[in-house]
């Protein structure tokens, strides 16, 4: 049994035959070739598949295809412009990267926090990536580099790689 | 070397960026055409016999192209330091989750699906999970072979113990229990296995020994060592885990039955109950001061649990039992090891690799006795903590020791004399040292250093070949930057290369904390001889002798008239075109002033390098609750120098949180021999909210034997994190804890026995 | 992760839904925002073979108040996201207790998906909206295709996992009853970390007090994850109703102590059974004390 879908990946339309029991990250990552999103758990509790739907982040792994029928979805891949995305610069540069594979969901639960609330509180930022684990940075690089992209903090954000540590 | 372009400064990961952006490729995201999916299916008891299996089922349905079970294999016994293993399990399944049988199909969902069409006639046998248990007389055998469950014993004796604790003034003596703990690496363990038409084997995996992991699995699968290769992608963290495991031959079994590339990744279900987690220890310890606080003598008996077969546990329990030894000016110490086999998941490497299990047993101690001498903790570390230039009762060789600089400059920014002074309830704050080494000479007896080849083509273009390991910690940045800084370019000119067993350098891999300290100065000396030449091509352009050439930010000049300059570009093409277009290609290696230690007496120094660190943590603690919020964190860090100071706090920090992590809420916890939270709904890590802000320093002694003074860092980030905390709680709450990890149940109950009250209102 | 296949349909409204359901209930399996059922099909604890989705039941989505009900209430559409509840204005302005609860299950990820009506059916004894919509006194309207039916949650709940809600029937809205004097609410649960845990044992705590402003005329207290269901326990709440606020601070130890003796928890690999029920006592003291405070607070303006 398939069940058509209408979807809008990265702004990309798509009109899929899925089976119903698919899961929205296998479809992304393997139908669609989007391997930026990661399955670390399968049970919706690591968030390294976090996507965006209807610009909310959601467990891709949790998602039965269907579901995300008529739906827009923002992967890793689709929130550069021609110019990485600031917290893809930021994520980079403050150290807030090491084994890279919560990465991907990382930023995009940040993205969805900073269109809803451009100026989080760092509380209210570890909420925000409560959903997503990593087992590298100990999170304090992750939410520094997510700070920097409040607009208020936009001058962080010029910060010349290589700055001397002195 | 006064004066450093690319060394000792903070830059981005070179790959961070490429991994923002979701466009590196995992070994999870590797694909090759014609690929199969590989699952395994795992025993679902922790001891049975295994009488009859029948995979003609699963064999049948569409889609299957493989499946494999003992039989397919070549049946050779073969590990990575005891052959204890077999690819699959023979005549018996010894713990829950050991590999049975295996199918490769089309897709995953008809992999899975074909497992439940594989029958196995199982017959139940007595199990044993607790080492303790393993050694009774009465406890079933795991292996027939070895009796009394024992897969080794380590002993190590140094001064006259016994004289020393009659000539102490205090004596501290209590057992321990350090927990099983899962890695937790955000990329399970997988491999991706392709056989070529000759036979030969391509393993695409992440391993942090890619070379030993080899060696290891051409034994396995009864081949010559020449007929593997492995790859190592970028891959999704491993702390220790990512060594030998049974997953990657069973991709290849699989390739080779199928004849098509196989992808075989855990789910994270497998990965939990058939990884490689910590190695749980109860551990005796018996410890004697003086009444001025001189510790006098140290006896220890570590019993650890190997689970069905040895990864390498019995080199952590001989960590476990003498590494400490050499962090304080200790004279008199005994140490015995058992490594017990139990019908438990094979445990092995985690971060620490059993130098934290002792240190927190260790530092727990320590406290206790600065107690009983009421001498503060930050006195008794001072009083007794190695310094520079001294030789540890092992023999070990400690150039640099910034010990006690870290325990001085921790205590200074934790507000130590303040905090402890004015004691609040239920708010506490403690500190744990602890030493480490920047490579192990025992751990492979052939060698214990590194090599690299740096090779630079006609556009300047520059590759860095290394033979360890990149995790995810950064080892390629910092590789890149020690060649950048000895070739005098920037760091954007350097490119490092996965390692790739038919190109790299024969690398022992990344464990230890030896990437940095090995392979830096392997790349160092690399750099080294591709400089001499491109020296020699530049000379011959600038009119000079090569002597007087030097090279920085990109352009060759003569010493002193920097006015006159070529782009390194051009020296490269230049040197291509004299050598008729091969390119240069320096090589070097590095040999490190270690011995193999004396197999009775254990004395030798077994390291270049010795980091060394002090971590002071504050707790608050809920009186009615007994849960633990970790609200401050410092970590001192002897390193050496930091090569990379944005990365090397980086490994402080994610050290700190796997030790709190630990600490606080981790375990792996079995019933009837199995693990019953195999998955992240229970089995619980740190999430963003419970990580305080942990605050490194970096203590830069200048290491003579690291790469520019560097040693290590990665261990070290994790080994004094458990006792720091739980010597927190005791200054909170008086309460000594003695097992990881902390419950908050136990706590509670401790907590109300002081206040003479029942905690259970039944 | 192999999820087993199985017929899907999405219904398209709520009639296309009872119609199907009146055929084909008894073997379908409902599915809303699906983040517990897709867990547990793909842990097999659960193997459809049917499954009728009604994620697109926009109709469902909503948080109204109804005036042309005898008593101001608010009706929450069954297909109401966590997220979306937890943040809205009214609620929170009502009934805090239940936007702090919905804003405690899992990650934002699964409460932009997860839905009220999913976390109440899928009847986890530890679901945390129930114990603040049993406080709440919340009704649940069942819709099928025979009509509808108005129950209370207390009585919905039969057993971990069990409700009285028939194959036919779907869970259409939630009505609560606006409070009509001050009122306040606590809600807390015991968690391993300090966020994105299921709850190990939850409290939540409702008061509200007379036209005097200083009697508790409602008492709600409700326990979860501690029973076989999320339960209230009347003895607690009687301990306390009709008593001045400052009578009753004196009697919260005692309230404490009834409502933990009420529950009836397990030992399992999260916590054991007798940790659970010390938790609840605390717990129940700090709500309770929260809540006497926010009154005594509000009635003195």
């Amino acid at each position: 049994m398939l069940v058509p879908i209408n979807i809008i990946v990265n702004g990309e339309e798509y009109h899929l035959k899925v089976k119903p029991n698919q899961i929205l990250l296998d479809v992304l990552r393997e139908d669609l070739g989007l391997t930026g999103s990661k399955q670390g758990c399968g049970l919706g509790k690591c968030g390294a598949c976090t996507v965006l739907l209807n610009g909310k982040p959601v467990h891709s792994c949790l998602i039965l295809a269907p579901y995300a029928d008529g739906k827009e979805i923002v992967t890793i891949e689709g929130i550069a412009g021609e110019e990485p995305h600031p917290l893809q610069t930021a994520f980079a540069e403050k150290g807030a990267v090491q084994c890279g594979f919560c990465t991907p969901g990382m930023i995009n639960a940040a993205k969805a926090l900073l269109d809803d609330n451009p100026e989080p509180s760092e509380a209210e930022i570890k909420l925000a990536i409560a959903g997503n684990l990593c087992r590298c940075t100990g999170y304090n690089q992750i939410v520094s580099a997510i700070q920097s992209c409040a607009p208020s903090n936009s001058d962080i954000q010029t910060e010349k790689r290589g700055k001397s540590n002195e | 070397m006064s004066k450093l372009d690319v060394v000792g400064k903070s830059f981005p990961q070179i790959d961070a960026l490429e991994k923002a952006m979701g466009k590196t490729k995992f070994v999870t995201d590797l694909a090759l055409p014609q690929m199969l999916h590989g699952r395994v299916l795992r025993s679902p008891y922790p001891h049975a016999k295994i009488k009859n299996i029948d995979t003609s089922k699963a064999a049948r349905l569409a889609g299957v192209k493989a499946v494999v079970t003992y039989a397919d294999t070549p049946g050779i016994k073969y590990g990575p330091r005891t052959d204890d293993w077999t690819i699959f399990a023979d005549d018996k399944a010894r713990f829950y989750g050991d590999e049975v049988a295996a199918v490769a199909a089309v897709d995953e969902d008809t992999a899975e699906g074909a497992l439940d069409l594989i029958e196995v006639e199982y017959e139940e046998l007595p199990f044993v999970a607790d080492p303790l248990e393993a050694m009774q007389a009465d406890a079933p055998l795991v292996h027939d072979d070895k009796p009394g469950n024992i897969a080794a014993e380590f002993k190590v004796e140094a001064g006259d113990v016994d004289q020393a604790f009659k000539d102490s003034h205090v004596i501290y003596e209590d057992r321990y229990y350090t927990n099983q703990v899962y890695q937790a690496y955000m990329e399970p363990m997988g491999a991706l296995a392709e056989i070529d038409k000759s036979g030969r084997l391509t393993l695409w995996t992440g391993t942090q020994i890619p070379n030993m992991m080899r060696m290891t699995y051409a034994t396995a699968l009864g081949v010559s060592a020449d007929n593997i290769r492995v790859i190592v992608p970028d891959y999704g963290g491993a702390f220790g885990a990512k060594m030998e495991n049974n997953v990657h031959l069973v991709a290849a079994i699989l390739a080779r039955k199928s004849g098509r590339p196989v992808r075989l990744i855990n789910t994270r279900h497998d990965d939990f109950i058939a990884g490689n987690p910590r190695v749980p220890m109860y551990i005796d310890i018996k410890l004697g001061a003086t009444k001025d606080g001189i510790l006098t003598g140290k006896e220890v008996q570590v019993v650890g649990g190997a689970g069905a077969r040895v990864v390498y546990s019995q080199v952590i329990v001989a960590t476990a039992c003498y590494r400490v030894d050499s962090l304080y000016r200790f004279k008199h110490v005994r140490s015995k090891g058992f490594t017990v086999y139990t019908n438990t998941v094979p445990t092995a490497c985690f971060r620490g690799f059993g130098n934290s299990q002792m240190t927190f047993v260790l530092e727990s101690a320590l406290d206790m006795i600065a107690e009983q001498l009421n001498i503060d903790p930050v006195d008794l570390r001072l009083k007794n903590g190695i310094g520079p230039n001294e030789t540890s009762v092992h023999g070990w060789k400690i150039n640099s020791s910034g010990l006690k600089e870290c325990v001085v400059k921790a205590a200074e920014k934790a507000e130590w004399k303040t905090k402890r002074g004015q004691k609040k309830p239920f708010k506490g704050i403690g500190l744990s040292c602890c030493n480490h080494v920047s490579g192990n000479r025992p751990f492979a007896r052939e060698f214990d250093g590194g090599a690299g080849i740096v090779r630079i083509g006609r556009d300047g273009r520059i590759t860095v070949y290394h033979g360890e390991s990149d995790m995810g910690q950064g080892q390629k940045t910092t590789f890149a930057q020690i060649a950048a800084e000895r070739l005098g370019v920037p760091l954007e000119m350097i490119y490092v290369a996965d390692v790739d067993t038919d190109i790299s350098p024969f690398g022992l891999g990344s464990f230890a904390t030896r990437g940095t300290l090995m392979g830096g100065n392997g790349v160092l000396a690399a750099a080294k001889d591709a400089f001499k030449q491109l020296a020699e091509t530049a000379a011959g352009m600038l009119e000079a002798s090569a002597e007087d050439v030097r090279c920085r930010k990109g352009s060759f000049f003569i010493s002193g008239s920097p006015e006159k300059s070529l782009p390194f570009k051009e020296v490269a093409a230049q040197a291509t075109y004299d050598r008729h277009g091969a390119p240069v290609v320096g090589t070097g290696f590095y040999t490190p002033p270690t011995v193999l230690p004396d197999l009775e007496t254990k004395y030798g120094n077994i390291s270049p390098a010795y980091p060394f660190a002090c971590q002071i943590a504050e707790v608050e603690i809920d009186p009615d609750t007994g849960q633990v919020t970790v609200t401050n964190f410092v970590g001192a860090h002897d390193v050496g120098r930091a090569i990379n100071p944005l990365a090397t706090e980086g490994q402080v920090r994610g050290g700190v949180t796997q030790g709190l992590g630990w600490t606080l809420m981790e375990n792996m916890a079995y019933a009837d021999g199995k693990l019953i939270n195999p998955d992240f709904v229970d089995y619980i890590v740190p999430s963003a909210l419970d990580v305080p802000e942990i605050k490194p320093i970096l203590v830069e002694p200048i290491e003579p034997n690291g790469p520019y003074g560097a040693k290590g860092i990665g261990e070290p980030a994790l080994n004094p994190t458990m006792s720091a905390i739980t010597n927190a709680i005791y200054n909170a709450t008086g309460i000594r804890i003695k097992e990881l990890p902390v419950s908050p149940e136990k706590l509670l109950e401790e907590i109300n026995k002081k206040r003479g009250q029942p905690t259970d209102n039944k | 992760m192999r999820i087993q296949p199985f017929d899907y349909w999405a219904a398209p409204g709520l009639n296309e839904a009872l119609n199907e359901l009146d055929l084909h209930g008894a073997d379908a399996t409902v599915i809303a925002g699906g983040t517990d059922l897709v867990l547990n099909m793909k842990k097999k604890n659960i193997l459809p073979r049917r499954v009728i989705s009604l994620h697109n039941l926009n109709e469902l989505d909503f948080v109204l108040t109804d005036e042309s009900l005898d008593n101001d209430s608010v009706r929450i559409g069954a297909l109401s996201k966590h997220a979306d509840l937890a943040e809205n204005p009214f609620l929170k302005q009502h009934f805090p207790i239940l936007c702090e609860a919905v804003g405690l299950i899992g990650s934002w990820q699964i409460r932009n998906v997860g839905t009220i009506g999913g976390n109440i059916c899928n009847a986890s004894p530890a679901a945390d909206s129930a114990p603040p919509l049993l406080v709440l006194d919340a009704q649940l309207v069942l819709a099928s295709k025979k009509g509808e039916k108005k129950i209370s949650l207390e009585s919905f709940f039969t057993g971990p996992g069990a409700t009285v809600l028939e194959p036919d029937q779907i869970l259409k809205e939630i009505v609560i009853e606006l409070p009509k004097q001050p009122s306040a609410g606590c809600y807390m649960k015991l968690r391993r970390r300090k966020a994105v845990d299921v709850s190990l044992a939850g409290v939540a705590f409702q008061a509200e007090t007379g036209p005097d402003r200083k009697t508790l005329a409602k008492v709600g207290i409700a326990l979860g994850g501690v029973a076989p269901t999320p339960v209230r326990v009347p003895e607690a709440e009687a301990l306390l109703a009709g008593r001045t606020l400052d009578e009753a601070v004196t009697k919260i130890s005692d309230c404490a102590e009834i409502a933990a003796k009420a529950a009836s928890p397990i030992d399992d690999v999260r916590a054991t059974a007798s940790y659970r029920r010390t938790i609840i006592n605390v717990f129940i003291q700090r709500c309770a004390q929260n809540v006497l405070n926010t009154l005594k607070n509000s009635g003195g303006d």
